[in-house]
């Protein structure tokens, strides 16, 4: 894992003294609000519903136990004893007052954290595969290229008033973790013909009122030129980007408007134009690499006598690693994911004693690595299949073993109307119906891979676009409607669903899922997910069920 | 009838005008009738000079509901109560017929803090 140096030390120590004296000039009205909110927002600090929101910056989802533990300190001692994670790999405090913001900051310097660059017109953090350096399939750390990102965006002053914020996400294999093609900029790591390594570069994906999938504008670009290649595309945004209408002011638009080839035949004359001056030199992409370097693996056999036995024995272990337990690239190793989806619960919280023991699970057994998930999970990247035994039961006993990684109730939803001031909806409480409804585990995993993705605005953090079903939060005159769409995918194989027809209320949206889910039952060949299904029979049948009764 | 809500600079808490001061509980706000119309906008603007005390402070539109006045807005109800994924968080923790009635209380319009909140981004 990246650690700072004493640069980066002493930066975030002033950098929270200078936000302690922001903050006391704004209590004491020495600033106004409207000077103020700028200022808070640098340092990640919203105002919602209830109290201050604090989001805290989790660079490129990755995690070392001390740092989780310090999580759940801040969790306990000023919220209320649980953290948010959230689809851009970050974690909200939802409960935060503002006079404690600044000590908050402090104890977040004091393990290599801050709440730099999560809000704002500035480069965002970078999200990468959350099974980076474990997975088989990888092609290269992505953890490499995001932590250069972050050394080369943090404060970068050419990109800190960007026209709107700005996204990009590192896949680093065929199978799509990140969402790329929805990201601002999606990159995907790549081998050529040569067998030299690259990025498939896309430009102005994105969700929210106008949703697109990215084109690609550069199929190969050598990776020693990434660096100069994301700064062209970003010079051309920062010119050419809509500066007098908010809701134009993404690179999507810029790129939609332009057409793809217009726009990267303006990046490719920026890009010739700069040379390769500003790319990262090889000795400093090598000193990066390094603190990603892997740590010892043991050498085991791929087969565990201790893992087998278990999963003979005890059949909700067998269930967790059906679902939740992937494959790893050094034998008698495994990926484990840990849902943060209990049935009934909040996707994506935590609680302090949670955070806890995961951070214990993850130093104990998991080489002190976590991971954070656009999907609102947690991974432990590193286990021996040895050790997953006693790592499920611990899971258990603090109610992080559900089996439903990627099933029906591995639901998206963000914090919605029960915390965010701009929502129009409650998300929470919707997937956990839905989630109750597929209780039965036998029947999520009949149904198999299932991605269901709520937001409760249009502003869309719950990637409702992108849901295999999307369910979108309304405003009808003060009351909470839901639209559902149809065939969204985040993927590799990326879309933007369609509305399925007129919003439900609340208590049908439940249902509906049920009925669409029997419509695929019924209609599904050998295979098939449901996305799958839907694509080859259309939105009608399942239309046509939803509606029934309304006809 | 309508009150008068903001929230709190020093800790983000919802509070709500009575007479000069501002209070936690919904069930203490004070209340202004249609006919105290001049008042009202007097109270929001002597509010929105009260900076180093609260942000934001707007009007509420009431509903009768049973037997006492609660927001018309699902989103202004959802701020004198709390979450509804965490009924002990917020202020329908202490319980009481106030918030009971602001829990079922059924009235629905759009919330004037919603929409000023989109007009100032």
């Amino acid at each position: 894992m990246y650690r700072y140096d004493t640069i980066d030390k002493e930066f975030l120590a002033d950098r929270a003294a200078e936000f302690r004296g922001q903050v006391t000039r704004r209590l004491t009205g020495e600033i106004t609000e409207d000077q103020f909110k700028p200022l808070r927002l640098m340092n990640g600090l919203y105002l919602q519903l209830h109290a201050y929101m604090l989001r805290i910056a989790i660079p490129y989802g990755s995690l070392n136990p001390t740092q989780l533990r310090k999580l759940a300190w801040i969790a306990r001692t000023y919220d209320k004893g649980y953290g948010h994670f959230t689809t851009r790999t970050n974690l909200q405090f939802h409960w935060i007052k503002l006079a404690d913001a600044p000590d908050i900051l402090d104890h977040l310097a004091s393990v290599d954290m801050h709440a730099i660059q999560t809000s704002g017109n500035c480069i965002r953090n970078t999200t990468a595969d959350p099974w980076a350096g474990a997975t088989p399939e990888e092609i290269d750390d992505p953890r490499v290229w995001s932590e250069a990102i972050r050394q080369w965006s943090s404060l970068h002053p050419e990109f800190s008033f960007l026209p709107r914020k700005f996204k990009i996400a590192i896949t680093a294999s065929a199978k799509d973790r990140t969402a790329a093609r929805v990201h601002d900029i999606g990159l995907a790591i790549k081998r050529n013909r040569q067998g030299a390594m690259g990025f498939e570069v896309m430009v102005g994906g994105g969700l929210g009122a106008t949703p697109y999938v990215g084109p690609t504008i550069r199929e190969f670009l050598p990776a020693a030129r990434l660096v100069s290649y994301l700064e062209a595309i970003l010079r051309v945004y920062n010119r050419l980007g809509r500066r007098d209408n908010r809701t134009k002011a993404r690179i999507k638009i810029l790129v939609a408007s332009l057409g793809a080839e217009e726009f990267g035949r303006q990046v490719e004359a920026e890009w010739e134009a700069m040379g390769p001056g500003s790319d990262l030199p090889d000795t400093e992409l090598a000193r990066i690499r390094a603190a990603f370097a892997p740590t010892a693996f043991e050498t085991l056999p791929a087969r565990s006598a201790a893992f087998e036995a278990a999963k003979g024995s005890d059949p909700a272990f067998a269930r967790f690693v059906r679902n939740n337990v992937k494959p790893h690239k050094i034998p008698g190793y495994g990926i484990v994911e840990v849902s943060l989806k209990a049935i009934g619960e909040t996707p994506g919280d935590a609680t302090a004693e949670q955070m806890e023991v995961i951070a214990d699970l993850g130093e104990r057994y998991g080489q002190d690595d976590i991971r954070v998930t656009h999907e609102q999970n947690l991974v432990l990247p590193h286990v021996k299949l040895d050790d997953l035994p006693t790592v499920h039961a611990a899971l258990a006993a603090a109610g992080l073993a559900t089996p439903n990684i990627n099933l029906i109730s591995d639901i998206i939803a963000c914090p919605g109307l029960d915390y965010c001031a701009l929502a129009n909806a409650r998300a929470i409480p919707v997937a956990q119906h839905i989630a109750e409804r597929f209780r039965d585990q036998d029947r999520a995993e009949l149904i198999g891979e299932l991605k269901i993705k709520i937001s409760g605005c249009i502003n869309a953090c719950g990637h409702h676009h992108v849901g295999h079903i999307g369910i979108l939060g309304v405003d009808k005159k003060g009351e909470e409607f839901y639209q559902l769409t149809l065939g969204g995918s985040g993927a590799e194989d990326a879309s933007v669903g369609k509305v399925l027809g007129p919003a439900l209320p609340a208590n049908r949206v439940a249902e509906a899922i049920d009925t669409m889910v029997e419509v695929y039952l019924a209609q599904r060949q050998d295979g098939e997910r449901f996305l799958d299904t839907l694509r080859r029979t259309g939105a009608a049948p399942f239309k046509e069920a939803v509606y029934a009764d309304v006809h | 009838m309508r009150a008068l809500t903001a929230n709190r600079l020093a800790d983000g808490e919802v509070v709500f005008w009575n007479h000069g001061r501002w209070v936690e509980r919904f069930a203490e706000a004070q209340l202004f009738g249609d006919g105290d119309g001049a008042a009202a906008e007097a109270a929001e603007g002597h509010a929105k000079t009260e900076t180093t005390l609260v942000v934001e402070p707007y009007l509420i539109d009431l509903i009768e509901s049973g037997e006492v006045w609660a927001p018309l807005s699902y989103r202004e109800r959802l701020r004198a109560l709390g979450p509804t994924n965490h009924h002990h968080h917020g202020k329908q923790a202490e319980g009481g017929a106030i918030v009971e009635a602001l829990q079922h209380a059924s009235g629905a319009a759009r919330s004037k803090g919603r929409v000023d909140l989109i007009k100032r981004k």
